[in-house]
């Protein structure tokens, strides 16, 4: 269990973190989402005592990472890949990490082996790829076995099978009763692994919920509807209060309409229906929808986008 | 504290460069040493103080490295960001900068000790067999010569250690470590004369003070140096100071 209460953090004027209070629960991935710049890898610094905040603490098992003994057996973390010497290998860089919190010999080959980075563990990571850089960095987080897991990003430079790889491992972690906070840009790939959401904008928290509750709190829902008699069904939506809009000839989508009700009413019309279907907006379509007072840094319209 | 050390350890040893520069404080006093004893050793006036002063002298620029040495571990760390992941595994800062000075500041002496040791023996031999005299038993200043530059090798990883905590960047600390004894003193001490008008307060710049361990602070002849005991304790001191500011600041900042 970690909670974060009352978490700030400024770098001058600026505030990166800004009152920020949640918890995550052990057995779930948590997942957490805020656009560029809206604080996330401040708050994780900040959680490990990194970053020191200038308000508000963190516990992880309702200790401060700062009291712990040897943290890396209790909150194995990765904040960013690229935290290596470039001229020291993997398998070095490891056993200085084991060796600061007494962790054997033995376990540096072991997660090296669970990364399948054995073949290489001797070469300089001046020649490893950011996909490798990932998984070293994951071994780091798993050699003290820890109860809770923190990484940032970690599927950035991964290919189709490392990203699926880290899916199964975290999704393995939860389900051992660890508690798992991933923050992730990939939301297609977040909305696959987490159970439940944290989500920032400009250091403040806006949603912490479940991603089945998050989605249906901000993504739109419609009813899609295929059939021959579409034409005269979409009156008589309209005529209910709905949103209609036709897609073909055969085909429309109605909003603000319960789909039971598009279905009696078709059934009152006699039409016969090919496809009546609930539909639900993306992870993507809710974060942007939840984010949109918050972002950042706005990209100009390139077209074709929403 | 055991485990930080080793990890520190560890850390020092992994690095090839690292290497390189423990190499070449180490191979540089002996080489220069040797050969002096090689070509010089068949000279009249060549006796165990000559060969003390060469090595002790030498010695110098090969503390010097050991400082930069002790400034780069700490800021590579900085560099390259495992300063990050190495506070995350020890979240008590102090004991990663204890572990850091107690690593470094042996490192330097046992490494001094092996170049005295050795720089004493083969040197020795070399210059006895071209003819010269070498006993440091009727040396007086022999041992405090050799223990002071060992000592003044644990004081510049000490310094080297607190400058790298403090400035973070490696180029900015090799400079500064090696242009502060080799020009900045000479510049400062020059400008204090003018101003003051004695000679007086050079005694009083740190490296100055701090190189009179190894035999060979300047002879100033009516302004004086430090004893060899003073300047050993004033620079201490202020390697001290600077290593202490330097944790300070680190266990103030963000990492």
């Amino acid at each position: 269990m970690i909670s974060v209460i009352d978490l700030t953090k400024r770098f001058g004027a600026k505030v990166a973190v800004d009152h920020l209070t949640f918890d995550v629960r052990p057995g779930v991935v948590t997942g957490f989402l805020g656009p560029n710049g809206s604080g996330k890898s401040t708050t994780m610094r900040c959680m490990l005592g990194l970053d020191l905040p200038d308000g508000g603490s963190t516990s992880f098992q309702g200790r401060r990472y700062r009291d712990l003994a040897q943290p890396l057996h209790e909150v194995g973390a990765l904040l960013d890949a690229g935290y290596v010497h470039p001229g020291r290998s993997a398998r070095n860089h490891l056993r200085w990490l084991a060796a600061s919190n007494g962790i054997a010999r033995g376990r540096v080959d072991e997660v090296l082996e669970l990364v399948g980075l054995t073949t290489v563990a001797a070469g300089r990571l001046r020649s490893y790829s950011l996909g490798m850089r990932q998984r070293l960095g994951l071994a780091a987080v798993l050699l003290g076995d820890p109860q809770t897991v923190i990484l940032d990003e970690p599927a950035n430079g991964l290919d189709p099978e490392g990203i699926r790889w880290i899916r199964d491992v975290l999704t393995h972690l939860a389900g051992q009763g660890r508690t798992v906070l991933v923050s992730s840009h990939q939301l297609s790939e977040m909305a696959l692994i987490a159970d439940d959401l944290v989500v920032i904008g400009q250091g403040r928290l806006i949603e912490q919920s479940t991603v089945t509750e998050f989605v249906h709190r901000y993504a739109e829902r419609w009813v899609r509807v295929q059939s021959p008699g579409s034409s005269a069904l979409g009156p008589l939506l309209e005529a209910e209060g709905a949103t209609v809009t036709h897609l073909g000839p055969t085909e429309l989508e109605a909003r603000d309409i319960e789909c039971a009700r598009v279905g009696e009413l078709a059934a009152q019309q006699g039409a016969v229906l090919h496809e009546l279907s609930p539909q639900t907006g993306s992870l993507e379509d809710a974060f942007l929808k939840a984010t949109s007072g918050a972002q950042e840094y706005r990209s100009a319209s390139w077209g074709g986008g929403q | 504290m055991i485990n930080v050390v080793r990890s520190e350890w560890i850390k020092v040893r992994t690095v090839a460069m690292h290497w390189v520069l423990a190499l070449i404080a180490i191979a540089f006093p002996l080489v220069i040493t040797i050969l002096t004893a090689l070509f010089n050793g068949d000279s009249a006036d060549f006796d165990t103080r000559s060969l003390l002063e060469v090595l002790g002298g030498t010695s110098v620029v090969a503390v010097l490295l050991l400082g930069v040495l002790a400034a780069a571990t700490v800021t590579s760390d900085f560099g390259f960001n495992t300063i990050r992941p190495t506070f995350a595994a020890t979240p008590r800062r102090l004991r990663v900068m204890g572990a850091k000075v107690f690593v470094m500041v042996t490192y330097a002496l046992v490494s001094q000790a092996i170049v005295m040791f050795l720089g004493v023996v083969i040197g020795g031999a070399v210059a006895r067999g071209k003819g010269a005299t070498i006993d440091l038993g009727s040396y007086g200043p022999a041992v405090p010569i050799i223990a002071g530059t060992i000592v003044l090798a644990g004081l510049m990883a000490l310094i080297g250690l607190g400058v790298g905590m403090l400035l973070r960047s490696t180029p900015l600390a090799v400079t500064l470590l090696i242009l502060w004894p080799l020009l900045i003193e000479s510049l400062i001490g020059g400008l204090l004369t003018l101003i003051t008008k004695s000679g007086h307060v050079l005694r009083w710049l740190p490296f100055r003070a701090g190189f009179q361990l190894a035999g060979a602070g300047g002879n100033d002849g009516d302004i004086g140096s430090p004893s060899r005991l003073t300047g050993g304790i004033y620079f201490g001191v202020v390697s001290l100071a600077v290593a202490l500011l330097g944790a300070w600041v680190v266990n103030r900042r963000d990492a």
